[in-house]
């Protein structure tokens, strides 16, 4: 049988989902009415955001020119955070659609997608799609998809997934061109993981492609990477319904469940073998899931002191951790803001998915500090030997007599945008930092900028500032390219001259005055005035680099109190120490909680 | 009323959680007498937009009625009292109350509670005056009934800023009432002072000052305009009518007023209070020092026994008192000894003599006690607060500050 393993890749709302929807209705996988709504998508989340927070993959059958063709649709997460994981699931195809809005043009995120498919040297078919829409201009943006990304004008699709025009012609296409998977290597069984997500009944339920050999109900199988073994209760394709099966041969397709309990035991890109005839290498690629972006999450209500807000959070973060295991999470304990998490992301869209779904699916009300990265320092160890040692809070920074070197991750960005804003975006790329790398030629409105940029300064408001800069046609993708050593101090923050660790950041030293001088404006408007006079006050080492003052009242005195005043004016009084008691007290001076995440809050004044 | 069923009354209100400080109190045999009194006379000619005192315009000539209930209330707390050395009549405008009801009022005070202090010429008895409402008749008949006190409301004496207060009544009505009283025999004279109202200079506030203190007066309350919740004047500063004076030039009056007053003979013996040696207020001295006082009228407040409560605010409620003539009550506290020491902390960091601590404070456990003195250390080390023979006082810069001081003394205390 002639078997097609392709993906579909794509700009957030290009139309993706309807694009596979339509591809099932039209092999009659799915009735009309089933198509109505989005098969492939599962969760309100995703539906709501428009993106595809986790892979499926569907298997349907198609009768082209007589011969009969399996078409495993192996769908991706849409966005980069997910890099891994998309090229995990690249991997496990031969061919990919690559989709763009024939009125929107080739946009960040389709660059990054592509060559990401390019990387896994995918057989990539262009389609155009909303090609019955008023502002459709195929032939301009098919000239877009060649010089951007290199492929003929000619050999796009042009369809409307929304009519349906032009979907014969694509499932044709998907025939011809993608190649049928290789030939196996070896007799030993090597499937790979592409996704695995978590379901109340029947435990994990894991997503793979058998590369070589085969799979069987029964089998007692071996994740080659964790070394976990289990027995296949239940092997499977989504029709897009469930539908068992007793084996699965090589080039296919299939879920499969084996008691699995919890997201811990499998990792996407593991290979699974067989455990009493196992295969000698694994297929190459394994990493496992890198969390670039780290914040605390704190409950934001303490109503009650023995901690049940946190025993809440607590429960939440450990159910969506079965659920997601490519965020990481440990308990923390802020002075300031009470026990809490301090957890580890793949990029900035996953920290938002992960703290709306805990909000949502939890329950609870979270308290988020700013987003920081993680860096890697080089120190001086025992015996002159170096070390290197990874730190994602600044509060852990070793003292700076002991570092040789701090290293912070480069993100390769790509823009997209409009040509009259070329001037603003490099201003704003250069100003975080930014090395400009390359400009190319996308169509006579726009052009694609390429920038190496800080992932610190990427994630302080880069993209709120490029959407401002360009009336929100701008649009941009990114992935971490590598570590790179620049001279980054911690700057600690002084309160009435005794230093807060929570508020101390890491920043670049030519940034850092300018830097200290907004965190401390923004300090200042969020600690009340005291009796006394305030200095706060920004340094680096012992160095004061930025100073304001919060002037003391002068005057906080009713004019009249008499006989009938004295309940209301002491109750007055009681609720300020309540107030006082939600406030944390560092030397003589009340810090609202709201301090410690406004000054850390991204932006600038 | 027989024993049965006054006993079956008192639990009935003791149901209701009314009136039980009273029974309490009346309850404990041997305990001194209450020497204070106040009386509240709710009515008023026009309602003044700074004021939040329970105080209407009467439509329904209800005086009558009000003066016995009222006589009748402080009949039935008399045996609460002791010889009296204060009282205080205040409102509202108690000399909006027709001459021959004073009289009634003032007839029935000596025959139920003891005023031999008031023979002695010891007593304080207060009322408080509009200047348009003073009559030479009025005074003859306080003067007769004992009054040797009274507190003149004239606030300023600019026509603009009376308006602005919504204050309705002539500048140059103040000096002759003033006359009216001395000629009436009647030795002491305080005048009320607003000051930081919109628009007012600091030139327009000593013009205020000269005008009071040119008048033979003994006692001088001085206040910066508070905007009290739900008064017109919150109301219209929140609507944008007018603004808030700037922080910095309300402290140039605080101090204006100091200086002027000073100059003047008079000594700060209060945060507003300005008096000739030996003229302060005693009775308002001893709700500073948290004495007891018993209270009498609409929406008076009491602290007798360690109670504090308040009489119900609504005159037509009051009208219908109970059979023993006491009037219900509303928001009562029962005795609290920590709650008492945070009330002494408060109101006695306003007064120039300051707070005797070391007595104060053996009413704390000892870790309360101990953070309350570190509280004070902080203060004393700012400047703000100074410790003399046992004694807590503010200095000038700390006076500003009293009720952040008092606030944090009080937050330490468990």
């Amino acid at each position: 049988m002639n078997i097609r393993n392709f993906s579909i890749i794509a700009h957030i709302d290009h139309g993706k989902s309807t694009l596979a929807d339509r591809l099932l209705q039209a092999t009659k996988a799915v009735s009309d009415r089933e198509a109505k709504a989005q098969l492939l998508d599962s969760m309100d989340l995703e539906r709501e955001r428009g993106i595809t927070i986790k892979a499926s993959a569907v298997t349907v059958m198609h009768e082209h020119n007589g011969e009969r063709y399996m078409l495993n649709f192996i769908d991706t997460p849409g966005h980069v955070d997910f890099g891994y994981e998309v090229s995990r699931a690249l991997k496990a195809c031969e061919g990919a659609l690559l989709i763009v809005d024939a009125a929107q043009g080739v946009e960040a995120q389709t660059v990054v997608n592509a060559y990401l498919a390019i990387e896994q040297d995918l057989e990539i078919i262009p389609v155009l799609n909303k090609i019955d829409l008023p502002g459709a201009r195929p032939d301009e943006i098919a000239m877009e998809v060649e010089q951007v990304l290199g492929f003929a004008a000619e050999d796009c699709v042009l369809c409307s997934a929304k009519s349906g025009v032009g979907i014969p012609e694509l499932l044709d296409e998907i025939c011809e061109r993608f190649p049928g998977p290789r030939q196996a290597q070896t007799p030993k069984t090597r499937a790979l993981i592409f996704d695995a997500v978590y379901d109340d009944y029947r435990g994990v339920i894991v997503y793979c492609r058998v590369f070589d050999g085969r799979l069987k109900v029964g089998d007692k199988i071996r994740m080659m990477g964790l070394g976990r073994t289990f027995t296949i209760t239940e092997l499977g394709k989504y029709t897009p319904k469930p539908q068992k099966v007793k084996e699965v041969g090589t080039g296919e397709t299939c879920y499969l469940v084996a008691s699995i309990k919890t997201l811990g035991d499998v990792r996407v890109g593991d290979t699974i073998t067989i455990d009493h005839d196992p295969a000698e290498e694994a297929l190459s690629g394994y990493e496992p899931p890198r969390q670039m972006v780290f914040c605390d999450f704190y409950p934001a209500t303490n109503s009650d002191k023995k901690g049940n807000d946190f025993e809440a959070l607590r429960e939440a973060m450990e159910k969506l951790s079965l659920n997601d295991a490519s965020f990481t999470f440990q308990t923390v304990h802020s002075e300031a803001l009470g026990f809490g998490y301090r957890c580890g992301f793949l990029g900035l869209l996953h920290m938002d998915i992960i703290q709306e779904r805990l909000e949502r699916e939890g329950d609870v009300e979270i308290v988020q500090t700013a987003p920081t990265v993680s860096y890697k320092v080089e120190v001086r160890g025992k015996e002159g030997a170096t070390e290197e040692i990874e730190v994602h809070n600044p509060a852990d920074l070793p003292d700076m007599g002991s570092i040789i070197a701090i290293k912070e991750p480069i993100a390769k960005v790509e823009v997209m945008v409009p040509k009259e804003y070329i001037g603003d975006v490099m201003k704003l790329a250069l100003d975080r930092r930014g090395i400009f790398t390359g400009q190319t030629f996308v169509s006579d409105a726009r052009d694609m900028l390429t920038f190496e940029i800080p992932l610190a300064e990427l994630i302080y408001d880069f993209y709120d500032k490029l959407k401002g800069l360009t009336a929100g046609y701008g649009t941009m993708d990114y992935e971490i390219n590598e570590y790179r050593t620049d001279r980054l101090v911690k700057v600690d923050v002084l309160i009435n001259g005794d230093p807060v660790e929570a508020l101390a950041v890491i920043v670049h030293k030519e940034k850092s005055e300018q830097r200290g001088r907004q965190l401390l404006v923004r300090l200042k408007k969020q600690i009340p005035r005291h009796q006394f006079e305030i200095p706060l006050q920004c340094a680096i080492g012992g160095k004061i680099i930025a100073r304001e003052t919060i002037k003391g009242f002068r005057k906080n005195v009713t004019a009249k109190c008499y006989g009938g005043d004295v309940t209301r004016k002491r109750k007055l009084l009681e609720k300020q120490k309540k107030g006082k008691e939600r406030m944390k007290t560092i030397g003589t001076v009340n810090i609202p909680q709201e301090a410690f995440m406004a000054v850390l809050d991204v932006g600038d004044e | 009323m027989s024993d049965d069923t006054a006993l079956s009354r008192l639990r009935q209100l003791e149901a209701a959680s009314a009136k039980i400080p009273v029974r309490d109190a009346l309850a404990q045999p041997g305990r001194p007498g209450v020497s204070s009194i106040y009386i509240h006379i709710p009515f008023c000619s026009h309602k003044c937009h700074y004021c939040d005192f329970y105080s209407f315009v009467d439509s329904r000539d209800r005086q009558r009625a009000f003066t016995s209930r009222l006589i009748r209330e402080l009949a039935s707390l008399a045996p609460l009292a002791g010889p009296v050395q204060t009282i205080f009549v205040g409102g509202g405008t108690p000399s909006l109350l027709k001459a021959e009801l004073w009289q009634e009022l003032l007839a029935s005070l000596q025959e139920t509670y003891d005023l031999s202090p008031f023979l002695k010429g010891d007593g304080e008895f207060t009322v408080e005056c509009n200047p348009e409402s003073v009559s030479e008749e009025l005074l003859g008949v306080l003067k007769s009934g004992g009054v040797n006190r009274i507190s003149m409301g004239a606030q300023s004496f600019n026509p603009e800023h009376l308006k602005t207060l919504e204050r309705l009544h002539n500048p140059a009505s103040v000096p002759v009432a003033v006359e009216l009283v001395r000629n009436a025999g009647i030795d002491r004279v305080s005048v009320d002072l607003i000051y930081a109202i919109p628009g007012q200079s600091l030139q327009d506030l000593e013009h205020d000052l000269r005008h009071a203190l040119a008048m033979p007066i003994e006692h001088l309350s001085c206040y910066e305009l508070t905007y009290e919740p739900n008064t017109a004047m919150t109301k219209r500063l929140g609507m944008g009518e007018f603004v808030r004076t700037p922080e910095e030039l309300e402290i140039e009056m605080f101090e204006l007023v100091g200086a002027m007053a000073t100059q003047a003979g008079f000594e700060r013996y209060e945060v507003s209070n300005y008096a000739k040696p030996g003229c302060e207020c005693r009775h308002n001295l001893a709700y500073w020092k948290q004495d007891e006082w018993i209270a009498a009228g609409p929406s008076a407040s009491a602290h007798i026994g360690g109670h504090r409560y308040k009489n119900v605010p609504r005159l037509e409620s009051y009208l219908t008192g109970d059979d023993e003539g006491f009037a219900m009550i509303v928001d009562h506290e029962p005795p609290d000894p920590v709650r008492l020491v945070q009330e002494k902390l408060m109101t006695g960091l306003r007064l120039r003599e300051g707070l005797d601590v070391d007595s104060l404070l053996e009413n704390l456990n000892a870790a309360n006690a101990r953070r309350v003195r570190e509280t004070a250390t902080e203060f004393e080390n700012l400047g703000q607060l100074e410790r003399t023979e046992g004694r807590w006082k503010l200095t000038p810069s700390g006076v500003l500050l009293a009720d952040g001081i008092a606030g944090s003394l009080l937050s330490v205390i468990a």
